[in-house]
């Protein structure tokens, strides 16, 4: 930062007089003959921009993406009007949107939201709770870690959806089935990550600390749980959708209530918009607690440096 | 401090030591797997365990006997192993190219950006039901939903992959004035590739959720169904060996793929 | 300014060169350089040397075309054969993926040539820089001082009218670098290249050149261009030589002077 503005004449020369193409023109009027056998590197020809298309050219990305969520829903919307995919089988967003307006003036919908979201926060926060002390326990500790790596290995590439029926043996088809599916589906996804991350600790770091007297408490607060951070918020991203799909196989494979129920009825009754009017419901809720998550790790990585800078001398 | 001393005496590398100590690693590891099996084992004896909900690791083998024995098993390996080669392969050959135009053409990238993460966050077993309803119940509805499943994360690995170029290798193949077909053939696709084959490997494993939620929904034939069918029966040793036939399909998916992995190690760009 | 010479011998000519960047993050703008004049002849050796961030490497950019000026432009002898210019880039700039002959044969393969004559063409150049026997080697398997000899031979085997060279023993340690230094004579008198090169090591700029460029800090402009006049072929006993030293002293005290202007912009630059 400077300590004084007067102290960066060339930045105000620069933004003063954003461009000096006549020193170009300059060089070429001159009309050098001797220029034979000589290539000429010109310098860059800034075009003036109308206010719009600057505007478009800073907000491309944005702009673009929009137009391609957009033009999706009206090409699907016009090929289902044309008949050209039946409305039967894929519905169409206007049918999904008429479906999704009768059905939020529904109670019994609001009873399903509710129960989902209940089922998923309790598997998705004892698995988090649980999972991130053991991750960097197991992490920690040499042999705790060989000892138990062959079971985690193993429910690790397991998809743990297939421990559905054996939940259902051991307690039924209540709602703590559903709430054990969840937590197992998130459980491993976020104790792998969280023991790798302790794993890989840089050991600079904790020697650092070791020199300086830190205390095995002080040791974790200060270094491992904050170079372990990123790890497990990998493991909490793969967590949300491994308990999502617990929440709609569990509730699918019940058959008694919440959305996964709701969206499984609806295709029984071959109402295809209300049926994806529900799949619409969990999109929103994937999607929001990614962003959650990236606001948690944007939060807890601020320290971090960014690496989107151009040009680094 | 004491404490100091005494922690800084040991595991000198926490870094390294799960290469370091392959003996050591062995050792603990056949404890802990088999201590679990003979505890189990134990705790069903003794009554500890309901034997029709636990079950027992020599209930376990002595199904698995059977069942390979008569051969009433192949037909379900069979089934859900092509489901789940159908789709994943499906899903790779259109997911690979379609990851690496997204991530090569930045306008198309843009365009595509936000309907791809919507799609990406959506549980694709959701639209099991109506898969099941358009493609019916025989083997394409669960080569539709092991494709939808696994190809989403392949494209966007490779897209990602794409992305993450270096930038200098761009510059050096600029520099000398390499071809866009070129900067494509030797800086970006020899680049993406381990991105390609993480995105594989989570594919995979997605292809294998696939597999067993469509067979749970709608089968009467594949591993998940027999993992099913034998729970509704309360026939917990045949449940078991199901989960561990799963299990030890995916644990050999994932070393087969890490393996060809690791031969891209040397030049592999940190990602997590 | 740059020494008048006749036409016919000049490489490079630039002229006003004026670079502006725009920080994606904050939004700023700022200038890399400015004004910048400099020629460089047939056969010379010239180095440009300048505090951190002095926008030295943003200038080597521009004249490989891979930054575009905002303003002033550039002439550049067109080479009857291979390439009017050619970059060594800063450390470990080798494809991992390629081993060493491919990388060295790459700048070839990208002018059009088959892989196989590429790879051919590469063979004497892997020699004249020391790597004979390594050229099935992948970059990973190679030091840092070897990794750079492929580095440079990857620049010399396109025949480069001017050969850039950016910082190219920055992140070697200093023995190596010191070995480096010397090779690159050794090669450079062989080769019968002109050269442009960047660094922050006084000594280096030095021992290396004919002439050396001593910039501002940012925006860089030039503010000595000294000759070098000591003796052919130099070996390393050179640099503890008066003569030497003065030229050292005298590179320094311009640097040193700018850098406590831009302590008091950049709290040390």
């Amino acid at each position: 930062m400077p300590e004084d503005g007067s102290e960066w004449p060339g930045l105000r020369v620069a933004l003063a007089v954003p461009q000096r193409r006549d020193l170009v023109s300059v060089a070429a009027a001159s009309g050098q003959s001797a220029d034979a056998g000589y290539r000429t590197i010109r310098s860059r020809d800034r075009k003036q921009r109308s206010k719009l298309s600057r505007w478009y050219r800073g907000n491309e990305r944005t702009v673009l993406g929009i137009t391609g969520l957009v033009s999706f829903f009206v090409l699907w919307q016009i090929l289902a009007m044309l008949g050209l995919i039946s409305e039967f089988f894929f519905s169409s967003p206007l049918a999904i949107l008429a479906a999704g307006i009768k059905e939020v003036q529904n109670p019994r919908f609001w009873t399903d939201v509710r129960i989902s979201a209940f089922e998923l926060t309790m598997g998705a926060s004892i698995a988090l709770v649980t999972a991130v002390p053991l991750g960097i326990l197991i992490g920690w500790y040499r042999r705790v870690s060989f000892t138990f790596d062959p079971w985690l290995n193993f429910f690790n590439a397991l998809p743990r959806i297939a421990l559905l029926p054996l939940v259902v043996l051991w307690v039924g088809l209540g709602i703590q089935m559903k709430i054990l599916i969840i937590f197992l589906g998130a459980f491993f996804s976020i104790i792998m990550p969280t023991a790798e991350g302790v794993r890989t600790v840089d050991r600079t770091y904790l020697d650092v600390a070791r020199s300086y007297g830190a205390t095995q408490r002080k040791l974790f607060t200060s270094v491992v749980v904050p170079a372990t951070v990123p790890f497990i918020v990998t493991g909490i991203r793969l967590a949300i959708g491994r308990a999502l799909i617990g929440v709609i196989v569990g509730e699918m494979y019940a058959q008694t209530e919440g959305l996964g129920v709701m969206i499984d009825k609806a295709e029984a009754a071959l109402a295809s918009d209300r049926m994806l009017f529900g799949v619409l419901i969990f999109t929103i809720a994937g999607i929001i607690t990614t962003e959650a998550v990236g606001v948690i790790e944007r939060y807890l990585q601020r320290w971090r440096p960014s690496i989107d800078v151009e040009e680094g001398h | 401090m004491t404490a100091n001393a005494s922690v800084a005496g040991k595991a000198p590398s926490p870094r390294r030591w799960a290469f370091k100590r392959p003996s050591e690693r062995a050792l603990y590891g056949a404890m802990g797997f088999i201590g679990v099996l003979v505890l189990w084992e134990i705790a069903t004896d003794v009554g500890i365990f309901k034997k029709s909900l636990m079950s027992a690791p020599s209930l376990i083998v002595k199904a698995a006997m059977t069942d390979f024995g008569s051969g009433a098993i192949w037909p379900h390996i069979t089934t859900s192993l092509s489901e789940w080669a159908i789709g994943f392969a499906i899903g790779a050959v259109v997911g690979i190219p379609l990851g690496l135009i997204i991530g090569w053409f930045r306008r198309f990238d843009y365009f595509a950006s936000v309907m791809l993460s919507a799609i990406y966050a959506t549980p694709k077993v959701a639209l099991a039901p109506m898969i099941i309803l358009v493609a019916g119940i025989g083997i394409e509805a669960k080569v539709i939903l092991v494709l939808l499943l696994s190809i989403f994360a392949i494209i966007v690995s490779t897209v990602s992959g794409v992305h993450s170029v270096d930038r200098r290798h761009q510059q050096i193949a600029q520099s000398f004035g390499a071809s866009k077909r070129l900067l494509f053939t030797s800086v970006v696709l020899p680049s993406t590739i381990p991105f390609i084959l993480s995105g594989l490997r989570i594919g995979a494993g997605r292809a294998l959720v696939g597999v067993v939620v469509a067979e749970f929904l709608v089968a009467n034939q594949g591993i998940g169904w027999y993992i099913s069918f034998n729970g509704t029966m309360l026939n917990s040793a045949r449940v078991y060996l199901g989960i561990l036939m799963l299990g030890l399909f995916g644990i050999v998916l994932g070393e087969m793929i890490r393996v060809v992995e690791r031969r891209f190690d040397s030049w592999r760009p940190e990602i997590h | 300014m740059a020494v008048e010479m006749a036409a016919k011998d000049l490489i490079m000519s630039a002229k006003g060169i004026r670079v502006e960047y725009h920080d994606r993050t904050t939004k700023e703008a700022f200038l890399a350089l400015e004004s910048f004049d400099l020629d460089v002849v047939e056969g010379e050796f010239v180095t440009i040397v300048g505090p951190s961030g002095c926008g030295k490497s943003t200038f080597l950019k521009v004249v490989n075309g891979l930054l575009r000026a905002s303003a002033g432009e550039i002439k550049l002898k067109a080479a009857a054969k291979g390439r009017d210019d050619a970059m060594v880039f800063q450390e470990s700039a080798l494809f991992p993926w390629y081993s060493v002959l491919d990388n060295v044969a790459y700048g070839l393969v990208c002018a059009g040539m088959s892989k196989k004559d590429a790879r051919e063409r590469a063979k004497p150049m892997i020699r004249l820089v020391g790597l004979e026997g390594f050229g099935d080697k992948y970059p990973y398997q190679l030091s840092g001082g070897m990794q750079q000899r492929a580095n440079l031979a990857r620049a010399l085997t396109v025949d480069p009218g001017l050969l850039l060279m950016d910082e190219p023993f920055a992140a070697l340690d200093a023995q190596t670098r010191e070995i480096m230094q010397s090779e690159l004579l050794r090669i450079w008198d062989q080769a019968k290249k002109t050269v442009l090169f960047i660094t922050h090591q006084i000594d280096e700029a030095v021992y290396l050149s004919d002439r050396v460029i001593v910039m501002s800090a940012r925006p860089g402009r030039i503010l000595a261009d000294i000759r070098i006049d000591l003796p052919r072929p130099r070996d390393l006993h050179v640099k503890r030589t008066p003569p030497f030293v003065a030229y050292e002293e005298q590179i320094w005290e311009l640097i040193a002077s700018q850098m406590k202007t831009s302590a008091s912009q950049f709290g040390g630059g």
